[in-house]
């Protein structure tokens, strides 16, 4: 018997490799099951039906069979309704997978990051936000989803409500402290603090700390590794 | 040393067998009686093959203005005084620019990047020579740049950096269209593709 492990589940694909002559395998982002790899048989035929559906930043539905480190795809279909990325909001995207790809841990669900992702797609899509606003929101949801909430509204050291005109480090496994005239990409203004605390990233300095904030944060997580897709776009803009 | 003398050292067959596998498509087994055949029923062949593959690789290279595969410095296409200087079509590979030909309807010049930028997989601009196509497409004759590259998230983030940067340097550029196949039946054609020709739909 071979039943399908799992049917219909919402997900998008992260990324595809080729595998053998015909196959790809398929890196999956699913609500309920988390990241997972699957093996998509024959997708790399000139006439697979699967060709226009296994992309990037669409809403799939996702059944597979067998369990273990890989499964077969045996069914996906496009859920439409949002509309796709295009020029350099693709360029986020591929962002937030790499971030995903790199982060998260095979068949661990996150539900709420999920969502979360859903949402950072379909405004990317729609531009109703700035991009860096997106990528911000995205990326503390995703840190928060790993296990390492990100507090911003209270001083670590005292528990002192954060004085905006303050000027505070970032201790990855506290949270901000009174800088002391501490300096580096971790030291922020209270006031971006503040803002990062309620979503605000409208004023041009809390872009800017908040970005590198942010990166140093991530970088801890990354263990030195380098993200691909800013390499990348570093290199775009020299051009 | 009594191990060396119980595994014998790959044999010409073997070679040839494990070589043959570097082709798309072939295994081991197949590989297998492709070496069998050519060594068995068809030694002319092996020979002309042997050659062939030899001459290809010193003599086949790269064009320098269109990067497809030449014997020459420049590529006949990029040499002949009936195609139209004015255009620049920008493709992916040299069998996407063999499809473009095959449509007999384009008279202009090609660029072929050789690949896409693929940020997950670490493929920059530099990669597929955006920096040579940019100097290709400022030549003073180039008027519109043609973005050909393939309907994946990589390829149209590949042709909107493309274009970007042409927009900087004060030339057009122009994306192929797409949208429901020749010929196609709307009940066979997949969602996605008929959600964007939806959405991409033109006034009559």
């Amino acid at each position: 018997m071979n039943r399908p492990r799992a049917e219909h589940e919402p997900g998008y694909v992260l990324h595809t490799y080729p595998y053998r002559e015909t196959s790809l395998i398929v890196e999956a982002f699913t609500r309920r099951h988390g990241r997972t790899a699957l093996i998509a048989k024959g997708a790399r035929r000139p006439r697979s039906a699967l060709r226009g559906v296994l992309l990037s930043f669409q809403p799939l539905r996702l059944s597979w069979s067998g369990g273990g480190e890989m499964r077969i795809l045996v069914g996906a279909d496009w859920q439409g309704a949002a509309s796709l990325l295009r020029g350099a909001g693709l360029m986020c995207g591929f962002y937030l997978n790499e971030l995903l790809l790199r982060l998260l841990p095979r068949e661990d669900a996150h539900e709420a990051l999920y969502d979360d992702y859903c949402e950072g797609l379909s405004r990317l899509a729609q531009g109703s936000l700035p991009t860096s606003t997106v990528l911000r929101m995205f990326e503390r949801r995703l840190l928060a989803g790993l296990g390492y909430a990100l507090q911003f509204d209270r001083d670590a050291a005292d528990g002192a409500p954060i004085r905006p005109e303050g000027s505070y480090l970032y201790e990855p496994e506290r949270g901000p402290v009174a800088a002391n005239g501490a300096g580096g990409e971790m030291v922020v203004s209270g006031r971006t603090l503040l803002d990062m605390q309620a979503d605000d990233y409208r004023r041009p300095e809390t872009q800017a700390e908040s970005r590198a904030l942010m990166r140093a944060l991530i970088g801890l997580r990354l263990h030195g590794q380098t993200l691909h897709t800013r390499a990348v776009l570093l290199e775009l803009q020299e051009m | 040393m009594a191990a060396k003398d119980t595994v014998p050292s790959a044999t010409g067959l073997e070679r040839l067998v494990e070589a043959l596998r570097v082709l798309p498509g072939v295994g081991p087994r197949s590989a297998q009686r492709m070496a069998y055949h050519l060594l068995q029923r068809d030694r002319g062949g092996a020979g002309q093959l042997a050659q062939a593959l030899a001459s290809a690789l010193a003599g086949v290279h790269h064009c320098t203005r269109c990067n497809n595969f030449t014997e020459e410095e420049v590529c006949a296409l990029c040499r002949s005084p009936r195609r139209d200087p004015s255009l620049l079509c920008v493709v992916e590979t040299p069998a996407d620019l063999a499809m473009v030909e095959q449509t007999l309807s384009y008279s202009g010049m090609y660029f072929v990047l050789l690949g896409r930028l693929s940020p997950l997989d670490g493929v920059g601009p530099r990669d597929i020579g955006l920096d040579r196509l940019l100097a290709r497409a400022a030549d003073g004759q180039v008027e519109e740049v043609i973005l050909a590259t393939n309907f994946t998230n990589e390829g149209e983030a590949t042709a909107h950096y493309i274009a970007e940067m042409l927009r900087a340097r004060g030339i057009r550029a122009s994306r192929i269209a797409r949208g429901v196949p020749l010929g196609g039946e709307l009940e066979y054609v997949d969602a996605g593709t008929l959600s964007q020709a939806l959405i991409e739909r033109r006034a009559l």
